[in-house]
């Protein structure tokens, strides 16, 4: 078969061009503006997933991890006693302030657990020891202070935490939270004694290990029905709350949605305009095509397979240069997640998208007299 | 008779005016003639031509190919089993090579693979084109040009050819030549060729020339 839907479309090296590119730009934007939200919506639930705990205790309409609220610590007593809880712990996070050697006040996000080797937490200690964290006045800083703080820290250095000197013995990385806040680690009773006013006798959140083969839903509701005025939920449902209160609070969800709204009509106009172009400046091809016998069924089949080359060529260069931008995006201290199956999706829609473009075509396909082949 | 046409009757409408072109033609040729269709611009010949080739359909009248009616129904069957076409203007693919305009038209109607490609060969070899296969029209001359349109046509087994002013964007000395290939080729092959042209040049490669004026044949 001679394949005068690709040399044709070939042979027009410029519009060809434009096409493509049309594609490619849909694709890029698509592939970014999502891979965006999916990347701060990772960092929304991060610290939730790597916990790892089979539920969360929090106080009553907590909504997100990061808006955290206090309430008395001994309540981890009463859930400690409850049937099929292998363990229960109190976690503090809360937002302070933290001096730097510039002389300037920065925010902090605090984590303060009693045994942080126990939850593996935070999960990627480049430096230090987790178990002297409860030795005294000391602090975990998670690496990408460096960054958002403007200045390197050492292992050793001080650092005024409200007013106390603390010594940093540790590092981590990948430790971050949708506010973008660095995240400090330290001692449960450390950071009580930081925030008095708020934080003597009180936690934030109860972390809950169940044992093997219990029963989740009836551990939930004894929880519930011990502590009327807490919450609790699953790991997976407080990370969700967690990120939907920023998809729905920022109208994140609506940008992305809008943004990929508009790269499939960028998309879908430039391949329209530019393969009914060709159409039109093909017709007396076509209408050969019909003269020598063909029916609208061959013409029709070659815009489709010039509209899928557009696709597939379009799509390979617009993910290149989504994959492009990804240190760019990194060095911005965000993070660009596309995982398989968007991969997958954003092929098919491109794919079907320019089909869809291609169609406009069919109806001038349709008309086409193969009459006009006589014609000068 | 391989090829006739009945009380050929045409008229166009344009806006409230209807006009006749075509007032009763009574037309036929055999396999292996070659008619030279001649006639004033505006006669009506490319009109004729086109109803003869089953891309027109007649106000009134039949076509009949092969002693069968042509109808409305299954034209473009018809266009790709008994018919070839040469036109004033070659109508190539630009962004075929002349091989492949010719494999492409075979593959329209039905033939593919190595019988496209061997039969391209053959009619391109006929045509005296061998060492141009893989030239693109823009490369070739209006000589070369036609003579690819003429194997485009010959390619398959299509009993009728029909060439609509062939010479007309030709040079006299380069029309000529193609005229008299194409005459040697369709008696070679046992076509019926019929050529509409106002070239008096066509009278020396025809077999029977027919005249129309005022929508009839004289
Ligand atoms: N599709 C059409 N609609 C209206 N008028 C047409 C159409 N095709 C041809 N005509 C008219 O029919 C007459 C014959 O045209 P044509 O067959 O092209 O003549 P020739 O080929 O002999 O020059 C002309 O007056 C032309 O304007
Ligand atoms: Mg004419």
């Amino acid at each position: 078969m001679v394949d005068l839907a690709t040399k044709s479309l070939l042979h027009d090296k410029l519009r060809f061009l434009i096409t493509v590119s049309g594609v490619a730009f849909a694709v890029t934007l698509v592939f970014v503006q999502v891979g965006l939200f999916l990347g701060l919506m990772d960092n929304a639930s991060l610290t939730i997933e790597h916990l790892n705990a089979d539920l969360w205790i929090t106080s009553h309409d907590t909504k997100n991890i990061d808006f955290a609220h206090t309430f008395p610590e001994t309540h981890v007593k009463r859930v400690r006693a409850i049937p099929g809880v292998a363990s229960a712990d109190n976690l503090i996070v809360w937002f302070m302030n933290i001096s730097l050697p510039t002389g300037s006040v920065e925010g902090t996000e605090v984590y303060a657990l009693e045994d942080f080797t126990k939850w593996n937490f935070p999960w990627n200690v480049t430096g230090g020891n987790l178990e002297d964290l409860r030795r005294g006045n000391y602090m975990f800083l998670d690496s990408s202070a460096e960054h958002r703080y403007g200045g390197p820290f050492a292992i050793g250095d001080y650092r005024e935490v409200i007013g106390r000197r603390l010594k940093i013995i540790g590092r981590s990385t990948e430790a971050k939270s949708f506010t973008t806040t660095p995240l400090t680690f330290m001692n449960f009773t450390l950071a009580q004694s930081l925030v008095p006013s708020e934080l003597r006798g009180n936690t934030t959140y109860i972390l809950v290990k169940l044992e093997p083969g219990a029963n989740v839903e009836q551990v939930k509701a004894e929880i519930r029905r011990r502590l009327p005025y807490n919450d609790v939920y699953t790991g997976k449902e407080w990370a969700a709350r967690s990120r939907n209160y920023w998809v729905e609070s920022t109208g994140l969800g609506l940008n992305m949605y809008l943004t990929v709204f508009l790269g499939c009509l960028v998309g879908i106009v430039v391949v329209a305009q530019t393969l009914y172009t060709s159409t039109m400046e093909h017709i007396k091809e076509f209408g050969t095509v019909k003269a020598i016998g063909g029916g609208n069924a061959d013409i029709y089949s070659i815009l489709a397979k010039q509209a899928t080359i557009a696709a597939v060529l379009g799509f390979g260069l617009g993910a290149l240069m989504a994959y492009a931008m990804r240190p760019l995006i990194y060095k911005i201290d965000l993070k660009l997640v596309i995982p398989t199956p968007l991969f997958a999706y954003v092929f098919a829609g491109s794919v079907v998208l320019c089909l869809a473009a291609s169609m406009i075509s069919f109806r001038k396909v349709a008309s086409i007299d193969p009459a006009l082949v006589f014609r000068n | 008779m391989i090829l006739e046409a009945k009380e050929i009757r045409k008229s166009f409408t344009e806006g409230k005016e209807s006009f006749d072109v075509l007032r009763g033609i009574d037309f036929g040729v055999e396999r292996g003639e070659i008619v030279s269709l001649e006639g004033p611009s505006g006669s009506g010949k490319t009109t004729f031509l086109s109803i003869l080739g089953c891309i027109l359909t007649p106000t009134k009248g039949d076509v009949l190919i092969d002693g069968e009616v042509a109808n409305a129904k299954k034209l473009n069957d018809i266009r790709k089993r008994s018919l070839g076409f040469v036109f004033q203007q070659f109508n190539l693919f630009p962004s075929l090579t002349a091989l492949e305009n010719i494999e492409y038209a075979l593959n329209v109607k039905g033939i593919r693979g190595r019988e496209a490609r061997l039969e391209a060969e053959r009619v391109i070899e006929a045509v005296g084109l061998g060492d141009r296969q893989a030239f693109l029209p823009r490369d070739l001359s209006g000589g070369q040009k036609q003579r690819v349109a003429i194997a485009r046509a010959l390619a398959g087994k299509a009993p009728i050819l029909l060439a609509d002013e062939p010479t007309a964007n030709l040079d006299s000395v380069v029309g000529t030549q193609v005229l008299e290939l194409f005459r040697a080729l369709a008696k070679k092959e046992n076509r019926a060729l019929v050529i509409v042209t106002h070239d008096p040049k066509v009278r020396a490669v025809a077999d029977r020339v027919v005249k129309i004026q005022d929508g009839r044949l004289s």
